[in-house]
């Protein structure tokens, strides 16, 4: 029997009034100790010219003060960047948020993924985490990356995502 | 020769594939040889004996070596039809074998080039979904044997009437260009002006050139009692700028009947196919369902000529120029005749809707959209520009605020140009600086989507809304949040209610 309901607007589902689900609490300090490898390099670079007689010193001290500042932004960062990061799952899409400036909300219909990731780096393994990636068709920009997640829930996302993918292709 | 795809047995094309090979051969040589081929040139030529009879010796080797392996390649070129794939088993020294599954291919492309059509024959082209590298050729097969695959590759995974409909007969042509269009298309081609552009240097140089032969001509004329004034000598320097712009646009135009000449569209069912070309014939065909987004453009020259192009997208997984051969091209349309084909192309379920930019049911976006431009690309740079350079160079400094007109004139007009426009099944979009680009798509075709908020949006209460397609994104900026939020409610809600295949 063909049916054409109409549609009220106003009752759609909204991805908005969502609970949130956070990233795992170890993702801060692992963002700052990748940051904190990445500065300590720099440091040492930056050591190198500081011992080199002639090099003025104004300079030694403006890159110094540099290296400080971009420090103390990276590891004020990830405290405010991470919290602002969730994921939703409903029934038939997964949702994610971002951005402190640029703050945007992505929605993926399960029925156009089409394959699942789960990775994680040296880094990653050691506090436990892992990155859940989801493709779509077409090569506009990255697909969905959400990074920061406990191993087991990136497993369990992957599962779940790929159960429901599985059930749409079987009823189509 | 093949009249029916028979399945499960190896075979060759016909022998005139040796053309094709020879083509490619040549093709090859063009683009990757040729560095090496010049010492040997260079070679025989200072070799001791008579130059003419060395050259010919040269050239006969190397049409022989040519055709030797033409023919080779010809005779291990060979393939086979299954069930739901097409086995090609290729190479003379590394032997390749493609298995192109037919639910993967998007389309099948033909050529015919001019002795081709003599003899019924065309060079198939598999448009394959996102497999680079991987596309495959089958050179000189009948005209029939390309009919028939097309009905078995379009009836493969739809519906099984696919043999009915090689009976029906042919449709009629939803359009056919005819020279006038020739002469549009060859106007409208950007790459005339990028010639022009790339030129232009060259012309100045070419002018002092001609400045000093018609001073000599002068010179000499007076020398002969004639009498040619310098306004004169402008005037020749002039028409032969003009004589160059006209042989400029005359080879565009010529392109233009090279590549579209008796261009004609069909719609067979539910597949769209052109015909076109003056020497090589182009057959395109694309299945309705497949198409991602069209897109409706007008440039400068076109807005004059009153015309558009009109292009149809598919799925593809990368960008840049392999991307754009995807493309199913229809070169030139009114809008009448766009919204024509609009709603045969996305029929039953859209192409109401109105793509004609002109349109006055576009909604605009904020002028907010306007405002951050004119603030944060304009005015900010420029007072710092102003600032900084002014306690360097002075009262010059001031002239960086002849940067805040010209960005504040693009502003302007992009937000003239940016709209959207929307019924239940489908969503349009307009943007442009000097020309028009809408972009229409399915709701139930977006693969994701994303309302993005920047602080400025955010304090206004605004956002943009971002559909990403198999094909690219559209997005359409500064909507009030709300609206974005709905339509992203919307767009979910008709993505995960459908049941359709959207490729």
């Amino acid at each position: 029997m063909f049916q054409n309901p109409e549609i009220d607007l106003t009752l759609l589902p909204r991805a908005e009034d969502l609970e949130w689900q956070g990233l795992h609490a170890a993702f801060k300090k692992r963002l700052r100790v990748h940051m904190a490898i990445v500065i300590a390099i720099v440091a040492v670079a930056f050591a190198v010219p500081s011992f080199i007689p002639g090099v003025p010193i104004p300079v030694i001290l403006s890159l110094w003060a540099s290296l400080a500042i971009v420090t103390t932004l990276t590891m004020i960062w990830p405290a405010l960047a991470v919290p602002r990061r969730g994921y939703a799952v409903r029934d038939k899409d997964i949702v994610f948020r971002k951005g402190i400036l640029w703050r945007s909300v992505t929605a993926i219909p399960f029925n156009r993924i089409q394959h699942v990731e789960t990775s994680s780096d040296p880094l990653d393994r050691k506090f436990d985490l892992a990155t859940l990636q989801l493709f779509t068709a077409g090569g506009s920009g990255g697909d969905l990356k959400i990074d920061g997640l406990g191993k087991d829930v990136a497993e369990q996302l992957r599962a779940f995502i790929l159960e429901k993918v599985g059930a749409i292709v079987e009823n189509a | 020769m093949l009249k029916t795809p028979e399945t499960g047995t190896w075979r060759r094309t016909s022998p005139f594939a040796i053309l094709f090979f020879i083509g490619r051969i040549l093709r090859l040589i063009a683009k990757n040889a040729w560095q090496s081929l010049a010492p040997l040139f260079a070679l025989l030529v200072t070799y001791q004996g008579d130059l003419v009879s060395k050259l010919i010796l040269g050239a006969s080797a190397f049409a022989i070596v040519v055709t030797v392996g033409s023919v080779l390649s010809y005779w291990f070129f060979r393939f086979q039809l299954l069930d739901d794939s097409i086995l090609i088993r290729q190479g003379v020294i590394k032997k390749k074998q493609l298995d192109i599954k037919f639910d993967r291919i998007q389309g099948i492309n033909t050529q015919q080039n001019i002795i081709y059509r003599y003899l019924g024959l065309v060079t198939v082209t598999f448009d394959t979904a996102g497999s680079a590298g991987s596309e495959g050729n089958l050179p000189a097969v009948t005209r029939e044997f390309a009919g028939s695959l097309r009905t078995r590759i379009s009836g493969n995974g739809a519906a099984e009437e696919a043999d009915e409909s090689a009976d029906v007969p042919q449709s009629d042509a939803l359009v056919h260009l005819g020279w006038r269009d020739m002469v549009r298309i060859g106007l409208a081609d950007r790459r005339a002006l990028l010639i022009f552009a790339v030129a232009g240097p060259l012309l100045e140089r070419l002018e002092d050139d001609a400045e000093r032969v018609i001073a000599d001509a002068v010179a000499m004329a007076a020398g002969y009692g004639l009498e040619i004034d310098t306004s004169s000598g402008v005037w020749i320097g002039v028409s032969a700028v003009l004589i160059l712009i006209v042989v400029l646009v005359l080879l565009s135009v010529a392109a233009a009947f090279l590549r579209f000449h008796d261009y004609q569209l069909f719609l067979d069912q539910r597949s769209l196919r052109s015909v076109g070309g003056l020497l090589t014939r182009h057959e395109h065909t694309m299945d309705l369902g497949k198409i991602q987004t069209l897109r409706l453009q007008q440039g400068i020259v076109q807005r004059w000529l009153g015309r558009f192009r009109m292009t149809a997208r598919q799925a593809m997984s990368k960008g840049g120029a392999e991307a754009k051969k995807r493309y199913f091209d229809i070169p030139v349309v009114t809008a009448e005749l766009a919204d024509q084909l609009r709603r045969q192309l996305l029929a039953p379920e859209a192409g109401i809707l109105t793509q004609d930019p002109r349109s006055n049911q576009f909604a605009a976006v904020s002028p907010y959209y306007m405002r951050s431009r004119i603030l944060f690309v304009g005015v900010l740079p420029a007072l710092l520009a102003t600032t900084f350079f002014s306690l360097e160079i002075g009262l010059y400094g001031l002239s960086f605020l002849l940067w805040l007109p010209i960005v504040a004139a693009v502003a302007y007009r992009s937000w003239r140009r940016a709209g959207y426009l929307h019924d239940d099944n489908e969503i349009v979009r307009r943007s442009g600086l000097l020309g028009y680009r809408t972009v229409a798509l399915l709701f139930r075709k977006v693969q994701r989507v994303s309302v993005t908020q920047s602080r400025y949006q955010r304090r206004k209460n605004l956002a943009s809304l971002r559909m990403y397609m198999a094909s690219g994104s559209v997005r359409i900026p500064y909507i009030s949040h709300e609206t974005a939020k709905q339509l992203r409610d919307y767009i979910l809600y008709k993505v995960e209610s459908s049941d359709k295949a959207w490729h």
